[in-house]
């Protein structure tokens, strides 16, 4: 049968039921109050900005993947593909005069173009924090260790922080000793992580063969040994720096008690070109694709006008929950309240104690019959449901006891109104 | 060592494919020649291996399925996937060309607009446009030499091996877009989550794509 469009979503969006929203909830909600202990605190940002923002922050490249759109003056829009842009543009504007560092979380949607049928989403969950105005190792140090706690705060099993430096890649690259042109395609292989085009590509151009093999041995640069290897190819100042930032950052993540956590590699390479420093992502053995993101960004504000340096991450909430065990919806309330005629006023006093009390509490709106609420009840796997009469109340438990009790003694929590 | 999954592709490359793992010993000779199983516990229980269609194998890899595959470069170019390439195989070569009739191969160049049949429309596409020249594109699935011969294109982009393909149609090879072998490609999690296994098994993938016994022609 063919569906109508009313009966769908566009491709890509997704509806979420109870139990999905409040696991998408949850762990938004984990991962900002983790950060907000941290001193992040939230900030939220238009889901629609002006496509010259988004341009000015991530290169006109980006305009290939926007979901744009045309406002009613001919101004052009666009739906937020990340919020590290949007958030550059607050710093830049409305927190110019802030007392840096800052500090700062956001959790919210995100929209990317995708090819329909690609299996990708279009729009999803972002949540995640940008630690503005220090250049320090230190802040470095501060938000690795935090999206070490975010991906942890999230219960993800099997979770590891993978962290390289762009400045690594960039110096083996500088030290190739070609133009740049030469250099350019060099660059556009990596990001395809296309490393057989490489190496025929920087032997074509007659580059050093250490230098070849070096570059060639990036994806797999990593571990326990990756650091001391590193040393071994650095052969200018800047290769050097590098190495030995991540020997200090080693250092400081070791003093923050993440470091079993995280692993060194300098064959990350991420998607957005604005990266000037340290880049790390998450994962799980359980999943084929990373749980978060993030790095340095030294370059980005300035582009808006205020040369800051800033590091940061965000946390793919949808896939931190496709690496789950999806659990079975076992929401239920714990009380069902019903009355008898003249007793309104007794019963919704009494839910509203109970609710007071922190217990889920549904009140019969339909005014069926108790033996109609009670069998509904049952169903839906409530506590029990209360039939308020008078000063009375029938307690029917769920199973199917029954008893009467004074509505003062169910009031008082005595006989179990609620389970804490 | 946690177990690796590797992914083969059905059709042209199966063969060479399949005795590359024997080669590294990864499939017992002959053992998949006796099933028509899609999935198959590996010699030595560290890897198991799927078969896949070519078009289909990269999204295995990409979402981590698959932790490794064997993909053809044409495939690499028409779909760039979000994966590593880190080995050229070596086998499986071919070359993806441009092709006319007979009878007007010698002044396709003149025509304002040309339409070509292709499996590789995107490759297509970008060969045209980086000349700057007008392209109708048709993608087909198969039998691509078909289209020219019943006037549903001027010419055809596709793969040739030996170009007996061409010949036998009456269809002349203009240019070449590109030459392809078979290539080693990794998801990018799989390369740092289970580092040991994966690149004990690309390394060892390397050695035995020098030592696989030829396929048979």
């Amino acid at each position: 049968m063919q569906l109508e469009r009313w009966q769908q979503v566009p491709a890509g969006t997704r509806d979420l039921l109870p139990h999905e929203a409040a696991r998408v909830r949850a762990v938004i909600d984990r991962v900002l109050d983790r950060m907000r202990r941290w001193g992040y605190r939230e900030v939220t940002t238009p889901t629609l900005e002006y496509l010259d923002v988004l341009v000015r922050g991530e290169g006109a490249a980006v305009g290939g993947r926007l979901f744009k759109l045309v406002d009613r003056d001919g101004e052009l829009l666009a739906l937020r593909p990340e919020m590290t842009t949007p958030v550059a543009r607050l710093v830049a504007t409305r927190l110019r005069a802030a007392p840096l560092p800052l500090r700062l979380a956001y959790a919210g949607p995100v929209f990317r173009w995708r090819e329909a049928g690609s299996g990708r989403l279009r729009e999803f969950p972002q949540v995640g924090g940008e630690l503005v105005g220090a250049g320090t190792l230190e802040a470095d140090a501060e938000i690795v260790t935090l999206a070490v706690e975010a991906l942890r705060a999230t219960g993800v099993g099997q979770s590891s922080v993978s962290l390289g430096h762009v400045g690594f890649l960039r110096g083996l690259l500088a030290g190739l000793g070609l133009a740049e042109p030469a250099l350019d395609g060099i660059r556009t292989l990596l990001y395809q992580k296309d490393f057989v085009g490489l190496r025929r590509l920087l032997e074509a151009h007659g580059a050093p063969p250490p230098r070849v093999r070096a570059v060639l041995a990036l994806p797999t640069l990593q571990g326990p040994r990756a650091l001391e290897e590193a040393r071994r190819l650095a052969d200018t100042p800047e290769l050097l720096a590098v190495v030995e930032d991540l020997a200090a950052l080693e250092r400081m993540l070791r003093a923050y008690g993440v470091w079993d956590t995280v692993t060194l590699d300098l064959g990350i390479i991420r998607d957005f070109d604005y990266y000037t420093g340290i880049v790390f992502e998450g994962h799980t053995t359980a999943l084929g694709v990373p749980l978060l993101g993030g790095g340095r960004y030294d370059r980005l504000l300035e582009r808006f006008g205020v040369p800051l340096p800033a590091t940061g991450f965000a946390v793919r909430v949808e896939r931190v929950l496709s690496a789950g065990e999806e659990p079975a919806d076992a929401w239920a309330p714990d009380a069902v309240v019903a009355f008898d005629n003249g007793s309104r006023e007794a019963a919704l006093a009494c839910a509203k104690q109970l609710r007071e009390r922190g217990l889920v509490v549904a009140v019969e709106v339909q005014g069926r019959s108790w033996d109609e609420v009670a069998r509904d009840a049952e169903a839906r796997g409530a506590e029990r449901a209360l039939l308020v009469r008078g000063e009375a109340v029938l307690v029917r438990e769920r199973g199917g006891r029954q008893r009467v009790m004074p509505l003062a003694a169910l009031r008082d929590g005595e006989a179990g109104g609620c389970r804490e | 060592m946690s177990c690796v999954t590797i992914a083969i592709p059905s059709g042209r490359l199966q063969e060479d494919a399949v005795r590359t793992l024997e080669a590294a010993g990864y499939l017992a000779p002959g053992a998949w020649r006796e099933t028509r199983r899609l999935i198959l516990p590996g010699a030595g229980g560290t890897v198991r291996c799927l078969i896949a269609k070519p078009a289909d194998l990269l999204t295995y890899v990409e979402y981590g399925a698959a932790d490794l595959g064997i993909a053809g470069k044409d495939v690499l170019l028409e779909r760039a996937g979000d994966v590593y390439e880190l080995v050229d195989l070596g086998f499986g070569f071919c070359r993806g060309v441009l092709a006319f009739p007979e009878d007007s191969a010698g002044d396709w160049e003149r025509k304002h607009a040309v339409r070509i049949a292709t499996k590789y429309p995107r490759v297509t596409e970008r060969y045209f446009w980086s000349r700057g020249r007008a392209v109708d594109v048709i993608t087909m699935h198969g039998t691509v030499e078909l289209a020219p011969l019943v006037g549903l294109a001027d010419g055809i982009m596709d793969l040739v091996m030996t170009g007996r393909t061409l010949a036998d149609n009456h269809l002349v090879e203009v240019a070449e877009l590109f030459q392809a072998t078979a290539r080693l490609v990794v998801n990018r999690v799989s390369l740092r989550s289970r580092a040991d296994a994966v690149a004990a098994a690309v390394d060892r993938l390397r050695g035995a794509a020098g030592r696989r016994a030829p396929a048979p022609r």
